[in-house]
């Protein structure tokens, strides 16, 4: 089975600061993957460069059987594959409809782009009652709807979140994630950046660990998340376990 | 009374000019965040492309101003591609704020100032258009050009808003306007919406050179003294805010026709910056401006 997003041996960064060192990382069809590594250990970069942001410097890209490195962003979400960024951004003097509306700009139908913004809202029905409203006046977890909803509307085979829970209420948290796995259930791929690793590996089935730009440590989420490594670095182990480990 | 309204009528139809290229110039400062100094030059260029259009296709008004619209529009969308785009791609980004660009558009200023000068010579030429009698409203006798200046403008602006209102396209461009890595990930090809913006921003100014011409001469250096006050009315307005160029426009034009009609008609160019100095002292965001970046 080849997979569906297959990254061999990637570098890349911004200018002069090599930020990726040769990650490799594959997600299957249908599956939850869960990038996981601290601050500015380049989860984001990885995601850019996937999603054509930023131009790899080397390695390659595979998407669905086709390379995709170096394409321009709009060519890779024609092909289905779409990334939602880090920090909500949504564009505040929008209204959520319009907001919502940007993410099909690919579809040509209209129909088809009416069915997505259906679609969309059974996911976030919150965002239907908001629809006029402008997305400047949204709170932080509506925002984060609006954007993964945004990412839905070309209807894409799969989907890059970054840190979907960053800066969101733990309740707020739960719901998002709760949404992410419906959206899985109906059939989407998912890879997901998470600094909330506990959180990210109930949800994932696979994981990986990015440290310096490399992947350091991956395997099934059951297993990462009793793995002492990623437990005493990640999961905020407690005193006695870092003792004993020392 | 009359005298008041009469000075009012004019200045509105003046004031529709500037807010043409107001408007061209916002837009291009929101979608490039350039701040586009050969503006003037594309309004010159557009007058005198309607002028060809008129003498050479014998065509009608309408049909020579909605052509030369669309010419200029085009020829806008190469300038962007073939000059303005190396710099900012040298710049790393989509766009480029700073010197470089400011003193590109200066000169673009003067490359187009001299290409009009080969082409179409340095004598002003009138832009005979046969109007027809003057319209009558009651003891108002407005003379068809002022008339027509008014109707085609607002014409413009109400497509202009239709289309970033109401289209994908616009939808697209506004939202390249505000943020371009977003707007990449949603699919949209930014540097085509960008060449787009500054096109229809051209297509704007050129739409203002073919409805000023018939009440001036048309020539080469037209374009300088219009910029000044588009810029004037850009920041009355508040820079960046399209109703705010409209409304700055209207302004300026009103302004000045009032000051010219009352106070001294040799100092007619000095009241748009009488009324620029007092709105910066008042409001330096400008009049409909706002003081953090929220722009589209």
């Amino acid at each position: 089975m080849t997979a569906m997003l297959d990254i061999k041996d990637l570098t890349g960064g911004y200018g002069a600061v090599q930020i990726l060192n040769g990650a490799s990382l594959k997600v299957e069809k249908g599956q939850i993957v869960a990038l996981l590594g601290g601050n500015g250990t380049g989860k984001s970069t990885l995601l850019k460069a996937t999603s054509g942001l930023i131009r790899p410097w080397g390695g390659s890209i595979t998407f669905d059987g086709a390379r995709i490195e170096g394409l321009a962003p709009d060519a890779i979400v024609r092909r289905g594959l779409v990334q939602v960024t880090q920090g909500k951004e949504a564009f505040p003097a929008m209204t959520v409809e319009e907001n919502l509306m940007l993410g099909a700009y690919v579809v040509r139908s209209r129909a088809q782009r009416a069915r997505s913004l259906e679609r969309v809202y059974t996911y976030f029905p919150i965002l239907k009652d908001k629809r006029r409203q402008l997305s400047g006046t949204l709170s932080g977890g509506q925002l984060q709807m609006v954007c993964i909803g945004r990412g839905l509307m070309s209807d894409p085979r799969m989907i890059m979140l970054d840190e979907p829970s960053a800066a969101l209420a733990p309740q707020i948290v739960m719901e998002i994630f709760r949404t992410i796995h419906r959206i899985t259930q109906d059939g989407m791929t998912v890879l997901m950046v998470e600094q909330n690793v506990r959180m990210a590996l109930l949800l994932a089935e696979y994981g990986y660990v990015i440290k310096d730009g490399v992947i350091h440590i991956e395997g099934p989420a059951t297993s990462l998340i009793s793995d002492d490594n990623v437990r005493l670095s990640y999961l905020g182990g407690t005193v006695a376990d870092r003792e004993a480990h020392l | 009374m009359d005298f008041f309204l009469d000075l009012i009528v004019i200045g509105l139809s003046i004031g529709m000019v500037y807010a043409l290229v107001a408007l061209g110039i916002s837009l291009i400062f929101s979608g490039l965040d350039i701040v586009h100094f050969a503006h003037g030059e594309i309004y010159m260029i557009g007058a005198y492309i309607g002028l060809s259009l008129f003498d050479k296709l014998k065509i009608g008004y309408v049909p020579t101003l909605t052509l030369a619209v669309i010419i200029t529009g085009f020829i806008g969308m190469a300038i962007e591609r073939l000059f303005y785009r190396r710099l900012t791609r040298a710049g790393g980004g989509y766009t480029v704020a700073g010197l470089g660009m400011v003193i590109a558009g200066f000169g673009m200023s003067i490359v187009l100032q001299n290409l009009a000068f080969l082409i179409w010579g340095a004598k002003a030429r009138p832009f005979p258009v046969p109007y027809g009698m003057p319209l009558e409203i009651g003891d108002l006798s407005l003379p068809m050009s002022y008339v027509w200046i008014v109707v085609a403008a607002i014409t413009f602006m109400v497509i202009l808003h239709i289309v970033l209102r109401h289209t994908m396209i616009g939808l697209a461009m506004r939202a390249v306007a505000h943020n371009k890595d977003i707007a990449y990930l949603s699919g949209v090809n930014v540097p085509l919406a960008i060449s787009l913006i500054f096109g229809v921003a051209c297509a704007l100014g050129a739409a203002a050179g073919v409805l000023v011409g018939p009440i001036n001469y048309v020539q080469v250096t037209m374009g300088t003294q219009v910029l000044l006050k588009a810029f004037a009315a850009a920041v009355v307005g508040g820079f960046g805010s399209l109703p705010g160029a409209v409304l700055g426009g209207l302004l300026v034009g009103v302004v000045e026709s009032l000051g010219a009609g009352y106070v001294n008609g040799a100092y007619k160019d000095i009241y748009a910056f009488i009324l620029l100095i007092t709105v910066l002292m008042v409001k330096p965001s400008g009049i409909l401006g706002v003081e953090a970046k929220v722009k589209a």
